[in-house]
């Protein structure tokens, strides 16, 4: 039995042809190791991340912190200027 | 033949599987075991089990090579798992009965086939095809998965197979090989102590699982152990610390998945659930702010809500996923649970967790109600409870819920009278501890309850309206009483101070008002303590007792006398400090709510004259700190005040310690915010102040840290104007602080910086410009820095490379980005505008950049600058003449081969 693959049309949602054997490209493909470990591993230096991969600390930094005087958290800035004298 | 076909429907819809899986079967059965009936023939008769091991093998071999975006790999690969597991099922039934319970495993056509198929696929695992690794790895991970029971040698295989797979090189292999171990990990962790000689243990898988989750630079490999993996006491806190992990997506799946699986989380310690609800509901990321707020509001109530109906005695189980009728006493327990003495604090989190619990629970929203009995027996709980809901009703929703407010609530005189009954608790409390010898906690924690009662209670009277007279009276009345108690906490007086501020009208009468009661009250508070002297030869002999027990020699007689008169003197000067020190409390938080003119108020000049400046003289450090700020709260007030004592000040910065310091800094801060940056032109040592300040990261990075926010705000608030000669220098050394290596543990630093430099650059041409002005000399000063760090070959401290940093400055100066170039003035067709927009900026960039490469720089800097001209915004709707400008200079820079010629023109 030679290669029975139908003529797949682009569009066409793809589909595994379990019918066909194996042919020789594909079983290549299945079959050929790796030429090392190292070659489908993770480079050893990436096995350990310095910061675990947290988050460091929120300071939630924000516009209304910029718009308030550090003495006086709850009066606006400029707020005097509106004011009266 | 027919076993192709049924995997061929199969890999279309998981929907025909359970019946495909029969055919499957029957076929199997045909095959491996002699006709039992001749009546339902399949035609398959004629192959033998061998024949049919093998052609099914050919069909899962075909799956191999699947990509991972197909989904039909998917569906066979659950197809193959489900019939292997129903075959082997069949298998065992059709097993004598008394053979089963050997625990030995029997050989059957299914095992054979399950380890035939296993076999094949064993060595795909190091497959140099990554699809075929993805597959083979995830069609062993689903088997083990599904089969209830493996031969032992294959299953040592296949672990060890994954084992080597969870360091793969794709994320997507990884992500397969940590499903198929995590469920082992459980297994093996509940029987390790049975067979902990194996070489790799199941401790020591889940260690390295475990190990993955921290490591792991793949945020799905790190989810799927997240959600895989057994919830035991000792994988827990690893799998809780993902609370912070760096990926929204994970956060979120520990917050909506891993804990609502969690059971109780009245498991979880005390700490454990405010750190998990803080992270939560202040994350970065508003989808697992969301889930946070899901599950205290869902689930974290349900938890508490259901044990107080139990101990009621009434309905056992709801069923699931019926919401239980609203439970206060549930409530209750969950605010106790969180602790909310502690995270009901301002700043704590049990705020925000209640806004949202009223937001998200109308059925809580309607059933509480505050009767009279409520208001009689308040605990911690039950007046935060009270406390979150006036917040909410009178702050959300746009003043929809007023009305339930008003209806729940009791009104301005009945309030002010449960105040005063828990003020006097409160202040019998704390007397009653000070007469106290040290040693009985007990009573503490009954004050710290008592303040905490009386703190939400002014919290909510806050924001009452005393429109009302007769309740304004008596509220009043009632806060300058209290306000003259020496040993109000000062928290507390913060806030009697506050809820004063807001019953005077908010006019310059009423702010002056304010002022006359609160300083009367500090009168009455430096009166009482310094009347005791009069008081004192009372129970001097109480005194000299207690001093001779705590004293630990006894002394002798001949230095009795002196000694007394000495400690006595000692005495004095500690309580003259302290009620110095509460007098300065007062008229601190009095003056946080002060914005008239300090000169016109002859109450504040009293004051001030009186009492700060003797303060600000002392020689007490804490008197004099706490005086240098309300120095500072005054000078707020008064420009030629804030002119006079601006050295004084600086002078604090010189030679306080950090803390001062940054006092110190704020003060300034706001000086120059309020009375204008002229201030800084015309006092050059106040610059070098800020630059002396953002250099202390080494010494004392809060300083640092604070500095960065203080010159923030200037600068954003245009107080430090472009026609200051400081910016420029500011600016630099921001940006140069912002990548320099040295900050990078300083995370006020970094994070107000990451705020502030795109919102600073994008929010006016102008700074934008700025930006592009010092972007040259930093970028050198950085290019400097990172030699030094070559130099010294410092591994630990990492900078990001040069190239980044160009990209940065090449973002923030982009013309396009930066609001109010043209782009709202247009509207509609935006793309269309975003190309006509001035491009100058960018052009002067790169004359900036030419003049550079053109100067001395060296060779290895020349390189890492040419690459960031390609980068550069070209507008057409830039000046022509600069244009044409900056053209003839990159010709003559190519002519002069001063750069290669890959920086093309467009």
């Amino acid at each position: 039995p030679a290669s029975a693959t139908k003529p797949r049309k682009e569009k066409e949602p793809f589909e595994i042809d379990f019918m066909s054997p194996l042919n020789a490209t594909l079983a290549e493909s299945i079959y050929t190791p790796a030429s090392s470990n190292t070659v489908i591993s993770l480079p050893k230096k990436d096995w350990k991340s310095k910061t675990r991969n947290l988050l460091p600390d929120d300071k939630h930094f924000n516009s209304k912190q910029l718009l308030r005087l550090f003495l006086k958290p709850k009066a606006r800035m400029g707020s005097r200027k509106i004011g009266f004298g | 033949t027919q076993i192709s076909s049924i995997f061929r429907d199969a890999q279309r819809t998981t929907a025909g599987h359970r019946k495909l899986v029969i055919n499957l079967r029957k076929i199997q059965e045909a095959c491996c075991y002699e006709p039992t009936s001749k009546k339902n023939k399949t035609g398959a008769e004629e192959f033998d089990e061998d024949q049919f091991t093998h052609e099914l093998t050919r069909c899962v071999l075909r799956v191999m090579p699947v990509k991972k975006s197909e989904s039909v790999g998917e569906r066979s690969i659950r197809f193959i798992g489900l019939f292997l597991r129903h075959a082997n099922e069949k298998d065992n039934e059709l097993l004598p009965e008394n053979e089963e319970d050997d625990g030995v495993m029997v050989e059957t056509p299914s095992t054979r086939l399950t380890s035939y198929v296993m076999n094949t696929i064993l060595p795909l695992l190091t497959s140099k095809e990554k699809f075929v690794r993805y597959r083979s790895t995830q069609l062993i991970a689903h088997v083990i998965n599904s089969l209830e029971a493996i031969d032992d040698d294959l299953f040592q295989l296949l672990r060890h197979g994954l084992l080597k797979r969870i360091h793969d090189k794709e994320a997507m292999v990884r992500v397969q090989a940590v499903l198929g171990l995590g469920r082992l990990a459980g297994n093996e962790a509940d029987g390790e102590a049975q067979d902990s000689d194996d070489d790799d243990s199941a401790s020591g898988l889940l260690e390295r699982l475990l190990d993955v989750l921290q490591n792991d630079p793949s945020a799905d490999v790190r989810r799927s152990l997240l959600v895989n993996l057994p919830i035991l006491p000792n994988t827990l806190p690893f799998l809780l610390e993902r609370a912070r992990d760096q990926d929204p997506a994970t956060r979120r799946a520990l917050y909506s998945r891993l804990l609502p699986a969690l059971g109780d989380f009245r498991h979880l310690s005390l700490s454990m659930r405010e750190k998990l609800l803080r992270w939560g509901l202040r994350d970065r990321d508003e989808n697992v702010r969301k889930a946070a707020g899901k599950l205290f509001r869902e689930r974290w109530i349900e938890d508490c809500a259901g044990t107080a109906e139990n101990e009621e005695g009434e309905t056992v189980e709801a069923a699931a996923g019926e919401v239980k009728p609203p439970s206060f006493e549930g409530l209750l327990e969950l605010l106790e649970r969180i602790d909310v003495v502690n995270s009901g604090v301002e700043n704590g989190v049990a705020l925000e967790a209640m806004k949202g619990f009223w937001e998200g629970r109308p059925d809580y929203r309607d059933a509480v109600t505050f009767d009279d009995n409520f208001w009689d027996t308040l605990t911690a709980e039950a007046v935060f409870m009270a406390r979150s809901f006036n917040d909410f009703c009178r702050n959300e929703g746009n003043g929809k819920f007023e009305a339930l407010v008003e209806e729940k609530l009791p009104e301005v005189t009945k309030l002010a009278f449960y105040l005063q009954r828990y003020i006097t608790v409160l202040v019998e409390a704390l007397k009653r501890v000070a007469q106290q010898e040290i040693g009985e906690d007990e009573e503490e924690e009954d004050t710290v309850e008592q303040e905490f009662i009386v703190e939400q209670l002014l919290h909510i009277a806050r924001t009452l309206d005393y429109s009302d007279e007769a309740g304004r009276r008596k509220m009043f009345a009632l806060l300058r009483q209290s306000l003259s108690v020496p040993d109000l906490p000062e928290e507390v007086t913060k806030l009697t101070v506050e809820v004063l501020r807001g019953i005077c009208s908010p006019d310059a009468a009423g702010e002056r008002e304010f002022c006359s009661i609160v300083l009367e009250a500090v009168a009455d508070v430096h009166d009482t303590v310094m009347d005791e002297p009069a008081s004192e030869d009372a129970d001097e002999s109480f005194h000299s007792a207690r001093s001779e027990v705590s004293g630990d020699g006894t002394p002798t007689k001949s230095s009795k006398n002196s000694q007394r008169t000495e400690e006595e003197d000692q005495e004095k000067a500690i309580r003259e400090i302290m009620v110095n020190m509460k007098c300065l409390h007062i008229v601190q938080c009095m003056l946080e709510n002060v914005e008239g003119n300090l000169q016109q108020n002859v109450d504040l000049v009293a004051m001030l004259n009186n009492l700060v400046v003797p303060a600000v003289r002392s020689h007490e450090a804490p008197v004099r700190e706490r005086g240098l700020l309300c120095l500072g709260l005054c000078s707020l007030l008064d420009k030629s005040l804030a002119e006079e004592n601006l050295t004084l000040f600086m002078h604090f910065f010189t030679k306080g310690h950090s803390a001062l310091q940054i006092t110190a800094l704020q003060i300034l801060t706001d000086i120059l915010n309020t009375h204008g940056a002229h201030l800084l032109d015309t006092n050059p040592t106040l610059l070098k102040v800020y630059l002396k300040a953002l250099k202390s990261g080494g010494k004392a990075p809060e300083v640092q840290a604070a500095a960065t926010v203080a010159i923030a705000k200037l600068m954003l608030g245009r107080v430090i104007a472009d026609s200051s000669t400081a910016i420029d220098d500011l600016l630099k050394t921001l940006v140069v602080l912002y990548f320099d290596p040295s900050s990078a543990h300083n995370q006020g630093v970094r994070q107000t910086l990451s705020y502030f430099l795109p919102v600073f650059s994008f929010s006016r041409k102008e700074n934008q410009d700025r930006m592009r002005k010092v972007a040259c000399d930093a970028l050198h000063k950085l290019f400097e820095v990172q030699e030094t760090l070559d130099d010294d070959g410092d591994a630990e401290t990492e900078m990001v490379s040069i190239t980044t940093i160009g990209a940065h400055l090449i973002d923030w100066t982009d013309p396009r980005k930066c609001y109010g170039s043209g782009i709202q003035l247009t509207g509609g067709d935006e793309a269309a505008s975003k190309k006509a927009v001035n491009g100058d900026v960018h052009l002067e960039f790169a004359r900036d950049l030419l003049e550079k490469l053109g100067s001395g720089i060296n060779r290895e800097e020349k390189k890492l600058l040419a690459p960031m001209l390609a980068k550069l915004h070209i507008s057409p709707a830039s000046t022509p003449a600069l244009l044409k400008e900056v053209y003839n200079e990159v010709s003559i820079a190519i002519d002069d081969k001063l750069i290669a010629d890959a920086t093309g023109r467009n």
